[in-house]
């Protein structure tokens, strides 16, 4: 039990997972390094909104009695993680970034917690978000800005920030974010590691803050696709609390991650092929040589009406979002950040005829999207036009010359797929030279994590590791 | 583009949510919802013929069901 320090934060939770049953390291000893990193780089860095240290080493202490008399709970037993502060914790304030919910303390857990707690994890603490996680660059004016941990000065993508930061700093072992627009796959591809949005009601989303109930996804961010696999394992599956949830079966979603993908077929999303950076275009091209490589059959498909899946999501969430804020807007209008005020006003001028429309294309998309896979495994897309913006930047400058809104650059990537609800999962695919990383994502069928994970599994072993971030002082 | 005033956005803000916003707030706001209104005009091309929206009776019964019982 005399791991190093830093050796102990760079294990990932695989590792610590046969460490930990094995008891060649300590939760308590684990946990003290994970509250150490804390302190060292959340000045800078803004990860976290609330630190629950005093519960941490109390569950810490548990867990490691537990595992020593043999009551071992499964891998996430006394592994330090965190949540994004818009997951409910009974007792421990959860502001989802806000003002208006800065003393709030709900009375009961959210499900997705309740089963990590169960499976023994430990608590960190609350990590912090776009405000309201209605946003992608999580500069959070109540709780400060979330700072990318390979450069400082730029985002981390949103809406779950400082999850991703957390994850890439080893300021925690494995979060939780969530995802309306893109808000696990953004900073999970501007920061350099897994983000996995399960399909829609594989998770339940009991006890998290809504930002658009019918475009709403709970999913792990982490810093390996086997963690990513090993924390869906843990969090899906029905839930009486949430009648939306599916009762699809669970499959177990570590059987593919050691496969070959020899004879799949992959197919990359031409609509979602343009517009993107020299570097991402250059990385992405990379890593479709490199899926080749592994034996699979990539070709160009086709989906139509794509391009209007970043609309339907637009006006779903517009509409969806004012309806859960509309009180706070009449009584508090002041105390929203500019850019989410902003943003609900124009959801007022929303009208129900174009929510319902949007609604019903949602279908079309998805139709189109099914055809694809019938004869595709999975399909694959950039995750992000472009490396992490700097913090502050509102356009970029495309190679013609054009401004281009940077959240219409990014959300354009990830928003078509929590409009048809299809599991999508981010991995990076390397740094730019600039040093900043790059990723893309993989699409799957409806409930088809399993093949999704198993892809990224194989390209990720195939890629090799990335070069971590510099030191945060 | 259909037309959505700043005159419109600020009555909107004033009498149904009872705040008061800049004229060029309120230009802003007009000028984002007009392109979305703009661009939810386009949905019904790309064949929506025959499909509902997906809102479930099952989800319905079912949070019928959990309010109940929270209720009780």
């Amino acid at each position: 039990m005399s791991t190093p320090f830093r050796e102990l934060l760079d294990f990932d939770v695989a590792t610590l997972s046969t460490k930990l049953r094995a008891r060649e390291i300590s939760p308590v000893e684990l946990t003290e390094a994970y509250l150490g990193r804390i302190e060292q780089t959340d000045g800078p860095l803004r990860a976290y909104i609330t630190v629950t240290d005093t519960l941490a080493r109390k569950a810490a202490k548990k867990a490691e009695a537990e595992i020593a008399a043999g009551k071992w709970r499964g891998p996430f037993h006394g592994v330090p993680i965190a949540l994004k502060d818009l997951v409910f914790t009974k007792g421990i304030r959860t502001t989802g970034g806000s003002k208006i919910l800065a003393d709030f303390k709900p009375a009961h857990d959210a499900t997705v917690w309740t089963r990590l707690n169960r499976a023994g994890a430990v608590l960190l603490g609350k990590l912090n978000l776009h405000e309201f996680a209605y946003g992608i660059t999580s500069s959070n004016p109540h709780y400060g800005i979330v700072r990318n941990p390979y450069a400082l000065d730029r985002i981390p993508g949103g809406s779950s920030g400082g999850s991703a930061a957390a994850i890439v700093a080893r300021s925690a072992a494995a979060t939780i974010g969530t995802d309306t627009g893109g808000s696990i796959r953004i900073p999970a591809a501007l920061c350099g590691c897994v983000g996995l949005k399960p399909t829609w009601s594989r998770v339940s989303r009991y006890g998290v803050l809504p930002l658009a109930y019918t475009l709403d996804h709970v999913g792990p961010i982490t810093r390996t696709v086997r963690d990513a696999a090993m924390m869906l394992q843990v969090i899906a599956g029905a839930d009486r609390n949430d009648s939306t949830s599916s009762r699809e079966r669970v499959p177990d979603f570590s059987v593919g991650l050691d496969s070959e993908i020899t004879g799949m077929r992959i197919g990359v999303i031409r609509e979602l092929n343009d517009g993107l950076s020299d570097d991402v275009a250059r990385s992405f091209n990379t890593a479709l040589e490199t899926l080749r490589s592994l034996g699979a059959t990539v070709d160009q498909v086709t989906i139509p009406s794509l391009p209007m899946a970043g609309i339907m999501n637009g006006i779903i969430t517009w509409a969806e979002a004012l309806e859960i804020h509309e009180e706070w807007m009449r009584t508090r209008p002041q105390d929203y950040g500019d850019d989410v005020r902003r943003i609900l006003e124009i959801g007022m001028m929303t009208p129900a005829t174009s929510y319902i429309r949007a609604q019903r294309a949602r279908a079309r998309t998805l139709a189109e999207s099914i055809a694809v896979l019938s004869n595709h495994d999975v399909l694959v897309a950039p995750a992000c036009a472009i490396a992490a913006p700097k913090i502050g930047t509102t356009h970029i400058l495309e190679a013609r010359e054009d401004r281009v809104d940077v959240v219409a650059a990014i959300l354009r990537f990830t928003q078509p797929f929590n409009t048809t609800g299809q599991p999508a999962i981010a991995i990076p695919t390397s740094l730019s030279p600039d040093g900043l990383p790059i990723a893309m994502q993989i699409i799957g069928r409806p409930f088809g994590e399993s093949e999704i994970i198993r892809v990224a599994a194989a390209y990720e072993r195939a890629r090799g590791a990335l070069a971590p971030p510099p030191e945060i002082a | 583009m259909p037309l959505v005033t700043a005159e419109t956005v600020k009555q909107v803000l004033r009498d149904l949510y009872g705040y008061q916003i800049t004229d060029t707030d309120a230009h802003s706001i007009a000028h984002g919802a007009g392109a979305m209104l703009t661009l939810a005009g386009h949905l019904g091309s790309i064949g929506i013929a025959g499909i509902e929206p997906p809102f479930s009776y099952a989800v319905l019964v079912a949070e019928a069901t959990r309010a109940a019982k929270s209720k009780s």
